[in-house]
């Protein structure tokens, strides 16, 4: 019984027993070691064990056979495509090197060597070999599935027009491995007709249908015993020409290489070389190869066949009778290779050709894939994916946008070349994490803060998006940063990272800003307006309920006359005026807001002292002059003590307190409203027009 | 006698050794294994009948394994044997390159001998 390992077969050949031992050291209880103590001992190994050995690693200057011999072996049997060598040698002359490397070794490692080195070399190259052997296998496998399934449908169809015509149903099959036989020694000879392996494998295959125009001959002529009437040869002679309408008049598949070489086959398979054949008379090598060899093969079979009307011949009777001339003239080449290769031919007929010729085929794909002719749909898809992203990188160019996808493992950034451009960074960054000038353009926050939304986001819903400041060569601009997390197949799915764009939104975004501070400032003092200060109010209140606050209304005295006297536009300096007394005398978390035509609001939070405070702001805001015009400002103060810890009743009592001050008769001072001094609440100092706004805004 | 000292009495290079071989157990290991290696004898008899194909290969896997080993001296002297020989010269000038070889292994296989003892192999 064969011994199972999993364990990889090295082998080593070098005549130093030191040596040998020195590496069997270095690779022992990974590898299966068997060691050969020169060339032509290592060439026996590899004949032995063959495709069990996963690698060798090969001395140059041995007796009896040194390592270029061992290598020209290899190459001779074709060992060399499958064995990888690493080639290990004291011998540093570039022309060693460069002749190991074109006899096909993988690698190259000098002596002295490092024995993490030998390793690490022969673990990857092993693991190299593994993967392109799996890979060959598969699309080997998949091609000859596709071929498989094909050749059986041409099977069963070529059978049905044979059975009709009351043949063995060996025909086919025979023509089949007849052609093959014979191609291949054709192709042994010359290569002056351009036929590829491939090539012979769809001539084989399309052999089985030379024949198909039979369909249509009258069953009593096609099964006559005796001799032909020269109407009925007629007939029986339009089977060519039929079979090739047949496989012309097929609406689709034109462009198969197998239907056009079955159209050659089925039309001109009864020509001959000296041109009297039929139907068209062609004469040497204006018939195609493929129909010449069917041709020949169609004939081989029919002498070595028994008939109703004849005995089978001897292999040696029919060729005698081939090169005799006694079934036409042959292309004088081809009567060759049926000389040459009558042993073979009898094997393989006798073998059945079946299970060789699979093996065959399976090699023969896999030294098309070698060379790269059968990864027409690899490379389509290929094309494909160039063509997306040449679209896509078309598109990333003309959108201005910096786009960007990153991974974890290995850490890297990618930015189109825009994006690249604008950030003054590489298109590729390995580390983002450690590069300074990255990481200078994003905040530390806003990156964690971004980190932490892609991370918490799930494959069914993973995108999100911030609106950021980023510092572009040294100017910081807003960005929105839209980004979608990417997240593996597996279960439970990993985070790997994440594509994404920055679109700059900077003037939009200050447009916006803009547009909130028209909305909540009062244009000519540049104070807050009352909606604004009363939504600031209530988010106050409600932070802190707890804190003591006060709000004061102020209205400037005597306005009505200085516009009556100075005009509107005295009159708008006044407020200004007054407004930037108002900013200057309040503490930093206090509010001033102008309520509405010459009335103003001051909202403070205070600790102990009330009085202090508001006697400190009215003597900063009330008094002197401007220009002319004396300032004088009437005061009505409510504190949450008394009014109460909302808005509206600070607002409202605040009012009733200035109120009071206006109607006093003595303007030009403060008052506090007290809960038991309340007055109609119907009563209010601010204007008709404010007090509607201040509907409106509620 | 330590692995070291062996090295020091043997003209070699004890850290390149281990930077080669990146462990001390296979370089005590194969110190010991060098006197068992055919390669010497090969070179005296294929210098002696003149073999000159045999005695360029038994130099050069001499050179080979002392360059692995880190035995400087045996290495430099091997390895020029190596060249002269790897031309075709067997004259005077080989074979005195060939006595500093036998000196430089009769040295070599001193101290490697005074190592094996002590270290009871």
């Amino acid at each position: 019984m064969e011994k199972i390992t999993d364990r990889q077969k090295i082998l080593i050949v070098d005549d130093s027993e030191m040596n040998r031992a020195i590496l069997a050291d270095m690779l022992d209880g990974e590898f299966d070691i068997i060691e050969a103590e020169n060339g032509e001992e290592g060439v026996a190994m590899l004949q032995k064990h063959g495709p069990e050995i996963s690698l060798v690693l090969l001395d140059i200057v041995m007796p009896v056979m040194d390592g270029f011999g061992v290598l020209t072996q290899m190459n001779k049997y074709r060992w060399i495509e499958d064995i990888p060598v690493i080639m290990i040698s004291a011998e540093r002359g570039s022309s060693h090197i460069e002749r190991a490397f074109e006899l096909g070794i993988t690698d190259f490692i000098s002596r002295p060597f490092d024995a993490l080195i030998v390793h690490r070399r022969v673990v990857n190259t092993i693991l190299l070999y593994a993967k392109q052997k799996r890979l060959t296998a598969m699309v080997a496998e998949q091609i000859y599935e596709k071929e498989q399934r094909s050749s059986l449908m041409i099977d069963i169809l070529s059978h049905c027009v044979e059975f009709r015509n009351g043949e063995s149903g060996m025909h086919v099959r025979n023509v089949h491995i007849l052609t093959e036989t014979l191609l291949n020694a054709l192709l042994r000879k010359t290569d002056r007709y351009h036929i590829s392996q491939a090539d012979i494998s769809v001539i084989s295959t399309a052999s089985a249908l030379h024949d198909i125009g039979k369909i249509a001959i009258p069953e009593e002529i096609l099964n006559k015993p005796g001799k032909f009437t020269p109407e009925e040869f007629a007939i029986m002679k339009t089977h060519s020409m039929v079979g090739a309408e047949m496989l012309e008049n097929l609406p689709s598949y034109q462009n198969e290489p197998l239907v056009s070489f079955a159209y050659q086959i089925c039309r001109w398979h009864h020509e001959r070389w000296d041109g009297r054949g039929y139907p068209d008379g062609l004469a040497g090598d204006e018939i195609p190869i493929s129909a010449q060899i069917v041709a020949m093969a169609d004939v081989y079979d029919a002498l070595t066949s028994e008939r109703v009307y004849k005995p089978p011949f001897s292999h040696e009777q029919a060729v005698n009778m081939i090169v005799g001339g006694e079934c036409g003239q042959f292309n004088p080449l081809m009567l060759e290779c049926l000389e040459e290769c009558a042993d073979e031919i009898r094997q393989e007929l006798a073998a059945g050709g079946e299970q060789r010729r699979s093996q065959r085929d399976i090699q023969n794909m896999a030294r098309e894939l070698h060379r790269h002719k059968e990864l027409t749909a690899s490379e389509r898809s290929l094309e494909l994916l160039e063509h997306e992203r040449m679209k896509y990188s078309f598109f990333a160019s003309l959108t201005k946008e910096i786009q960007f996808e990153y991974t974890i493992s290995p850490p890297a950034l990618v930015l189109n070349s825009w994006g690249s451009e604008k950030l003054d960074l590489p298109e590729a960054l390995l580390d983002p994490y450690q590069h300074p000038e990255a990481l200078s353009i994003i905040n530390k926050d806003v990156q964690s803060k971004l980190a932490d939304a892609l991370h918490s986001t799930t494959p069914g819903s993973p995108v999100v998006q911030c609106d950021c400041k980023l510092t572009i060569k040294g100017e910081e601009r807003w960005h929105r940063i839209v980004a979608r997390a990417s997240w593996s197949s597996e279960e439970p799915p990993r985070y790997t990272g994440c594509i994404g764009k920055a679109m700059d939104i900077h003037n939009s975004r200050l447009q916006l800003e803009n547009l909130e501070r028209q909305a909540s400032h009062d244009s000519l003092t540049g104070l807050v307006n009352r909606a604004y200060a009363k939504k600031r109010i209530i988010e106050r209140l409600e932070d802190r309920p707890a804190g003591r606050y006060a709000m004061a209304i102020l209205d400037l005295d005597y306005f009505k006359s200085a516009n009556d006297t100075y005009g509107h536009m005295f009159g708008d300096e006044v407020l200004k005026f007054l407004a930037e007394r108002m900013r200057h005398s309040i503490r930093g978390g206090d509010i001033a807001a102008r309520v509405g035509g010459d009335e103003f609001l001051i909202f403070l939070e205070y600790k102990d002292d009330l009085e202090g405070a508001i006697e400190g702001i009215y003597s900063r805001v009330s008094g002197g002059v401007y220009k002319d015009f004396a300032i004088s400002v009437s005061m009505g103060v409510a504190s949450t003590q008394e009014a109460g810890c909302d808005y509206d009743s600070l607002f409202r009592c605040a009012d009733q307190a200035l109120y009071v001050v206006k109607h006093s008769g003595e303007k030009g001072h403060y008052n506090y409203y007290h809960k038991e001094n309340a007055i109609d609440t119907a009563t209010s100092a601010v204007s008709p027009i404010d007090a509607e706004s201040k509907e409106e805004s509620e | 006698m330590t692995l070291k000292e062996c090295y020091a009495a043997l003209n070699g290079d004890y850290e390149e050794a281990m930077g080669w071989l990146r462990s001390e157990r296979l370089v005590q290991k194969f110190v010991l294994k060098f006197l068992d290696d055919g390669s010497f004898d090969l070179l005296c008899r294929s210098m002696e009948s003149g073999d000159q194909p045999e005695a360029f290969r038994a130099a050069h896997t001499i050179k080979g394994v002392c360059a692995n080993m880190a035995f400087s001296a045996l290495l430099k002297s091997s390895s020029q044997l190596t060249e002269l020989l790897r031309g075709g010269d067997m004259g005077d000038q080989a074979q005195e390159l060939f006595e500093r070889v036998k000196a430089d292994y009769a040295r070599t296989a001193q101290a490697i001998q005074a190592f094996r003892e002590e270290a009871g192999g």
